[in-house]
């Protein structure tokens, strides 16, 4: 978007997508800005779909890198994976609880903690909410994650340590992020839409559902 | 092309063929310096710069040699069992002041026994047929320990001053470095489940009857009367004549399920958990609890707290302690449900289910059908395995590699039953 009258917009942009991952990204404009730190403050998760393949093992864990080990894989079955996920998830959501910095003690920790409402909200290494297995063909699989706090390279990492605990070994072939926070695909402009009059029907859309999400978090 | 030339060529590792099979393993965790978590480095060190170490407070692999099917903890020792026919059937580990874990002689006096073992030692029964009968589940109570086999009875051994191992009272007998074991035979029918009290022993058969024995100033024998019973006696009141599926007590209070759901208890009522049918804080004959909360699949006695565990899955707590509701719920007289979203019930995961509970003196544990565990109550002296040392208020993960089978809650240690991943 260029032309004279667009000189003094300044651009924020949100969570970060490094160049392999595709998917949503939220872009701040002008006074948007303020909005995107307010998000970023809220905390709030992120859903990727992550696609991966059994028998390989790279040094940067996604298919395009050095060849390190290639291994068995016909001994995986959806059951095993699916536990291994189950343990990820339980394991990930006691990290959720000790990084929230809540004293465990309190009456007032009890309640949020069966409401499901505990959260880190200050810095946190990255955790996983939710981890479930969404198509499994042998040798590839793909997997839904929420998390929250991470880099793309650690679901690939991810992927890499599901395939060591299963006794072989995955690489990371696709990262899509499917939503972040409040926008969704659905409310995401393919590359073609990148025009004015999209550009402002989204924001308009959006404008409400950014307004809850902020007034319900931060109070 | 060069790149996936140098990828055919690669060689493939195999690491697990198809017919790999899970491996069980057993995961220790709590007070080790009495020996009962069967790791001697932990309490004689064996190499120069190991420290000898009184709590171990995250789960710990003991390796053993056979297949643990069943184990249980007591005050300060462990019993493991295994169905296999071999010759030795039984391990125990930790205190044998009481020859609770039968006799363990000495390696340099071959007339004296041991008082603390320190390491998984096997127990010699006195069996008909050695190399026939399986060991089906072992049961451990404060001094005191019984066995059950699945054709010659059950075994006892231990402390028995005031009947609890079903012999009659010597007066004045040493119950340490005794061989004596005692073999129990005479019920209506065979014995399907045995459970250790504190000081006295219940017996639940197939035909649905309840027997019991010991130390009874709590009316935990629920016989009718306060005194002490040294032979096993069938129990009447509520329970007389309904098929009883399930026994459980820990202290000296006791619970029972029967096959329509229904809940019994006796015993010690001092922390109200009688107090919906009596205001009297012993009750010594079964009574019928009228909850109104379900059909009731298991229960678990704790010391001053119970749960049970209902056929939707939902665990109610009372009495009195860390219930597992936050830091003010401290005593309750009526049930009261654990709300499942803190076992990981969720949107994503709705049919995580709890499926077996269990109650040590102060703590309590719930298995979900993901074979995750769940630890909450007090934490003496790291027993939740929870790798803190601060009580546990409502229920927490404790992260073991592997999907837990069965756990056993003692006093001040935990014994956890674990298959491996793949």
């Amino acid at each position: 978007v260029t032309g004279p009258r667009f000189r003094r917009l300044k651009m924020g942009a949100g969570h970060r997508l490094d160049s392999k991952a595709s998917g949503v990204m939220v872009l701040g404009i002008g006074h948007g800005n303020k909005l995107l730190t307010d998000l970023h403050n809220c905390h709030l998760s992120k859903v990727y779909t992550v696609g991966g393949l059994f028998g390989k093992a790279t040094d940067d864990f996604s298919d395009t890198g050095k060849l390190v080990e290639k291994t068995t894989f016909d001994h995986i079955t959806r059951e095993k994976l699916e536990r291994i996920l189950a343990v990820i998830q339980g394991s990930n959501h006691k990290a959720l609880l000790m990084h929230s910095n809540i004293d465990m003690k309190t009456q007032e920790a009890y309640e949020m903690a069966v409401k499901g409402l505990i959260r880190p909200m200050g810095k946190s290494p990255p955790i996983i909410t939710v981890i479930r297995c969404l198509q499994f063909a042998l040798p590839e699989f793909q997997l839904e994650i929420h998390c929250l706090h991470e880099t793309q390279q650690y679901l690939r990492k991810i992927v890499h340590e599901i395939g060591l605990e299963l006794k072989s070994s995955a690489v990371c072939t696709q990262v899509r992020r499917i939503r972040d926070g409040v926008f969704t695909l659905d409310d995401a402009l393919l590359r073609t839409h990148w025009n004015l009059q999209s550009i402002q029907n989204a924001i308009w859309n959006c404008q409400l559902k950014v307004q809850t999400e902020i007034e319900k978090t931060l109070g | 092309r060069q790149l996936r030339e140098a990828d055919e060529a690669a060689p493939v590792f195999q690491y697990a063929g198809r017919a790999a099979r899970r491996k069980d393993r057993v995961f220790v965790w709590g007070f080790c310096h009495s020996g009962a978590l069967g790791i001697p480095s932990f309490v004689r060190p064996d190499a120069g710069w190991k420290k000898p170490r009184r709590v171990q407070p995250t789960p710990y692999r003991l390796e053993t040699e056979e297949k643990i099917s069943s184990a249980a903890c007591g005050y300060g020792f462990t019993l493991l069992s295994s169905t296999t026919t071999d010759i030795t059937k039984v391990w125990g580990t930790g205190l044998n002041k009481d020859s609770q874990l039968g006799f363990q002689r000495t390696m340099g006096d071959r007339n004296r026994g041991y008082e603390y073992v320190l390491e998984p030692s096997p127990i010699a029964l006195p069996l008909a047929k050695p190399q026939q009968t399986r060991v089906l589940q072992v049961s451990c109570g404060r001094a005191h320990s019984l066995i059950l086999t699945d054709s010659e009875g059950v075994f006892s051994m231990g402390n028995n001053s005031y009947g609890q191992c079903g012999r009659k009272v010597i007066e004045d007998e040493t119950y340490s470095e005794s061989h004596v074991i005692h073999q129990l035979k005479e019920f209506d029918s065979r014995v399907v489940q045995v459970v250790c009290g504190q000081d006295h022993s219940l017996f639940r058969t197939k035909k649905g009857a309840v027997y019991a024995c010991g130390w009874g100033a709590d009316g935990q024998t629920g016989l009718g009367h306060y005194n002490i019973t040294s032979v096993p006696t069938k129990l009447q009141g509520d329970i007389a004549g309904v098929n009883i599926v399930q026994v459980t007590s820990y202290g000296d209070c006791c619970l029972a399920v029967s096959d329509e759901g229904d809940l019994f208890g006796w015993g010690n009522s001092e922390y109200l958990q009688l107090a919906s049918v009596t205001e009297s804080t012993q009750v010594n004959i079964p009574r019928h609890l009228p909850f109104k909360i379900g059909k009731i699949k298991e229960a678990a006695c704790g010391g001053t707290g119970n749960m049970v565990l209902t056929e939707e899955g939902n665990v109610f707590v009372w009495g009195y302690g860390i219930l597992g509701k936050g830091p003010n719920l401290i005593e309750t007289a009526v049930p009261e449900m654990i709300p499942p979203s803190l076992f990981g019930r969720s949107d994503f995961n709705p049919d995580i289910r709890v499926a077996r509970i269990r109650c040590g003196l102060s703590q309590f544990a719930a298995l979900t059908n993901r074979g995750e565990l769940f630890v909450w109550g007090k934490n003496l002296r790291g027993c939740l395995g929870i790798g803190r040392m601060e009580d546990q208020y409502f229920p927490w993960r404790v992260t073991v590699p592997g999907e837990v089978v069965d756990v056993a809650c003692g006093v001040d240690h935990m014994v956890s039953l674990v298959k491996s991943f793949t």
